[in-house]
């Protein structure tokens, strides 16, 4: 420091106020968020009853492990700079249906009827495959929008046809419902699941050369080329684990719900109707960034909570579906101009 | 004597701490061409900007025929007369060549049918000497250098006064650069001024009336082509007191071939290239944009495709297909563009220079840090960056250090052979010695570099050998005794004496 040339000693002075202005920024968009959750908070506990219960508040962290797990799955996609599954809805619906026919029917083998591990398993790998062949395509270099649009169609198509479009149900008591309504520990098993998959995901991310590769093609995929580190295979992988996440939900909402149709994440699904729209909000409105390379689990699971949040006032305040989808919706525009505004300067991105 | 109908002076701009412009002075009478030359990162651009209303932040006048002017947009510089034609291509490759002419709006109705278009277009590309071409055909249907005239074509429907050409001919061919000169002739002589910005000294000497020289921001001289040789103009624009920046050279006689490259046949060149790189020597290829220099060195590293080649080093044949399979075989590449391919400008300082190298840092995948962070400050030190700013982001640095970083990730994965393409480009002077320094220890350590540079000087003080390209061509060699400015500036503009200089 103190051999260091005059201009570099500018320059030091210069990135200093760099550094504290681009802190002061990201402590702007921290303070407001966390001023709109102090407030809504606020509102909560002062204008519904029910509110600060601890049943309403374990509503809350059920509802945002479900869409949660598969945002998680989605973070490694976005930062990874493969932008957004459009298929996790219907990914979820073909691994729903094939669960339920599983345990309905044991894919028609009748020693497999309510055999939880096959019917897993099979569902596992129909994820898997979802997830291999769509990350293929994109590693190839097309784009992610386009394929998972198509993916999302076939999966779609296939999971309503597979189930002649009608609800697949199985019987209760089954194997799987320590998973879809069971609990422990006076919590439900999904949002042990949820906390399970963030700290697998978060450590994956920030301790391992996979996580770094992450990062590092999300930041810059052309340098990642050029230090080594190939997109292809990386979308695979990221596209896969989005997949296998969308798998692991659907199975435990079939488990919950006892039953599996095409359609039960696109209009049926718990709160705000459409689950990719939710699940792409809750990556986003946490502050992951769109173009890959910056986030964490840590954000994707606060956005996973505050939506849940701010949802379950809706439904207390008595509003139904349209009105919570709008929530949603203005929620994801919010997020993005707050971070056109605050982030993008600061991290250098041209 | 009449007055000038643009002068600058006492211009002065600063980027952060580096300083781009000092005082710089300009000037450019009616119907004048002006040269318009310095090295890379001479505030050659910068000077481009203000004149044309890119860039109002600045200290100095600007005089406009007589009257101070201060434009905070291009488009009142436009609207003034001013108008210049960049080095990238702003046509609409699959619109017509006269839609393209007539894209800003003015001049035509609202509504034209593309007939219409053409005839209007036609006298404007009459000025620029495309007579020939029929304007309603589509843009990309053009060559390169036609397209340039089309661009011109465009600003001369703006009624440009005054036109800046930013290297038109830089990756043209002679005989496009041809019709491009007689060109400029064409125009300066209705009347308008020119601004012409070129690398190629022959050119400058060709068509300019007075030749502007920046050195570091400086204006060195403004005075008459017809005073000037092609030395002395290389004298003024590099500064003697410059040759002190360099590492002395090797004393060693390279011996051992340490890759040997046959027949690599690069996209962009014109045939196939074979040369011999020796251990432990640094070998600068010489060539100016789209000569292929820079096109060898990316193909060596597997990161640009070619038509045919083997790598012969340490007795094993391969060719990289990708930077993966290079990188395996401990050959590092840097690209000359490092904000696009060289650095992940987001991400801290310390993940940057480990990225090449994760699986030193981990065990069986897993990495907790520790290694990283003391593996990165090593590197860290070794190339001079700041150890206390290894977190902060790499976007945050100044050019210099930002090369530094870009550079020195390749030591991570100690690399037998380190490709460099424009190791000191957009760099400022204190950190471009810096790196000479470091690349000549790393070199005397045993390491083969081999770099490309349109840099002059670069290309003279730094290397061992120097291999000239020429338009997709590679010209000559030289080695270590014969590596002289004025020699290699010959292969790099005129090897086959066309121009007669």
């Amino acid at each position: 420091m103190i051999n260091t040339t005059n201009s570099e000693i500018q320059n030091q002075q210069i990135s200093y106020v760099d550094k504290i202005l681009s802190y002061y920024k990201e402590r702007t968009l921290f303070s407001i968020l966390l001023t709109i959750f102090v407030i809504l908070f606020l509102y909560g506990i002062f204008s519904t009853n029910n509110y600060l219960t601890i049943f309403n508040f374990k509503t809350i962290i059920r509802d945002a492990a479900l869409y949660g797990i598969m945002a998680i799955g989605l973070t490694f996609v976005t930062l990874s700079g493969n932008f957004f599954l459009l298929s996790l809805k219907e990914t979820a619906a073909i691994c729903c249906v094939s669960f339920a026919v599983g345990m309905s029917t044991g894919f028609g083998v009748e020693a497999w009827v309510g055999n939880f591990a096959i019917s897993l398993s099979v569902t596992l790998l129909i994820g898997l495959v979802a997830g291999v062949i769509q990350g293929f395509f994109v590693g190839l270099g097309n784009n992610p929008i386009v394929v998972t649009l198509g993916g999302a169609g076939i999966m779609y198509g296939l999971a309503a046809w597979w189930s002649d479009n009608l609800v697949v149900s199985f019987r209760r008591p089954h194997d799987a419902e320590w998973l879809g309504t069971g609990s422990f520990l006076g919590l439900p098993t999904i949002t042990w699941s949820f906390i399970l998959f963030a700290i697998t995901a978060e450590l994956l991310l920030k301790r391992t050369n996979f996580g770094r590769k992450v990062y590092l093609i999300g930041a810059n995929r052309a340098a990642g080329k050029a230090t080594g580190h190939e997109n292809f295979s990386m979308a695979i992988i990221t596209f896969t684990i989005c997949s296998l996440c969308c798998a692991f939900v659907a199975v435990a909402f079939a488990a919950q719900m006892s039953s599996a149709q095409a359609n039960y994440f696109s209009a049926e699904f718990g709160s705000s109707g459409d689950m990719t729209i939710l699940v792409i909000a809750t990556v986003l409105v946490g502050g992951n960034s769109i173009m890959g390379g910056y986030g964490s689990i840590l954000r994707t699971s606060v956005g996973a909570v505050f939506i849940a949040m701010i949802d379950n006032m809706m439904v207390l305040n008595g509003l139904n579906s349209g009105p919570r989808v709008v929530g949603v919706g203005l929620m994801i525009v919010f997020s993005i101009l707050v971070f056109a505004l605050f982030a993008k300067g600061s991290r250098a991105q041209e | 004597m009449v007055d000038p109908i643009l002068k600058i002076s006492n211009v002065s701009k600063n980027f952060g701490a580096i300083q781009a412009l000092k005082k710089a002075n300009f000037e450019i009478n009616k119907g004048e061409i002006m040269g318009l030359v310095g090295e890379n990162g001479a505030g050659k651009s910068t000077l481009v900007k203000i004149i044309s209303g890119f860039d109002n932040a600045y200290d100095g006048d600007y005089f406009l025929n007589n009257k101070r002017v201060n434009f905070d947009n291009p488009v009142k510089a436009e609207l003034e007369g001013i108008a210049i034609a960049q080095q990238e291509l702003s046509l609409i490759p699959n619109m017509s060549v006269a839609e393209n002419i007539f894209l800003a709006g003015s001049k035509v109705k609202k509504f034209a049918t593309i007939k219409k278009l053409a005839e209007e277009a036609k006298p404007y590309l009459t000025l620029v000497g495309l007579n020939d071409i029929d304007p309603s055909i589509r843009a990309n249907l053009l060559s390169v250098g036609e397209q340039h005239l089309v661009e011109v074509a465009r600003l001369l429907t703006h009624e440009a006064k005054i036109l800046i050409l930013d290297e038109p001919t830089a990756a043209l061919g002679e005989a496009e650069s041809r019709r491009i000169l007689d060109m400029v002739r064409k125009i300066a002589a209705t009347g308008k001024s020119i601004i012409y910005i070129s690398h190629r000294l022959d050119e400058i000497f060709k068509i300019t009336d007075r030749i502007t020289v920046l050195r570091d921001g400086e204006t060195q001289a403004i005075s008459n082509t017809k005073d000037l040789n092609v030395n002395k103009l290389a004298e003024v624009m590099l500064g003697r007191e410059l040759k002190n920046m360099f590492p002395p050279k090797s004393s060693q006689i390279f011996e051992d071939t340490h890759l040997e490259i046959n027949n690599l046949w690069p996209d962009g060149l014109i045939e196939p290239v074979n040369f011999k790189i020796k251990k432990g020597e640094i070998l600068g290829l010489s060539g100016q944009l789209g000569s292929g220099a820079g096109e060898v060195l990316a193909s060596i590293a597997g990161s640009l495709k070619n038509r045919s080649g083997r790598l012969k080093m340490n007795d094993k044949e391969f060719m990289p297909k990708n930077p993966q399979e290079a990188i395996k075989n401990q050959i590092a590449y840097c690209s000359s563009d490092r904000k696009k391919d060289g650095l992940f400008l987001g991400r801290p300082i310390f993940e940057n220079l480990t990225s090449p190298a994760l699986k030193f840092i981990s065990k069986f995948g897993i990495n907790m840090g520790y290694n990283e962070s003391q593996f990165s400050k090593s590197l860290a030190l070794d190339f001079l960056i700041d150890v206390k700013r290894v977190k902060d982001e790499a976007g945050l640095l100044s050019g210099g250090n930002q090369q530094k970083v870009a550079l020195g990730k390749w030591m991570s994965i100690s690399p037998e052979i380190l490709l460099v393409n424009e190791p000191t480009r957009g760099v400022d002077v204190g950190a471009k010695s810096e790196i000479y320094q470091r690349m000549r220890e790393l070199a005397n350590k045993g390491t083969t570099i081999v770099f490309a540079s349109t840099d002059i000087q670069e290309v003279t003080y730094l290397p061992d050998r120097v291999i000239t390209f020429y338009q997709g061509l590679m010209i000559g060699e030289f080695s270590e005794k014969n590596i002289e400015t004025t020699n290699i500036i010959k292969q790099i503009t005129d090897p086959f004496n066309e121009t007669n200089l």
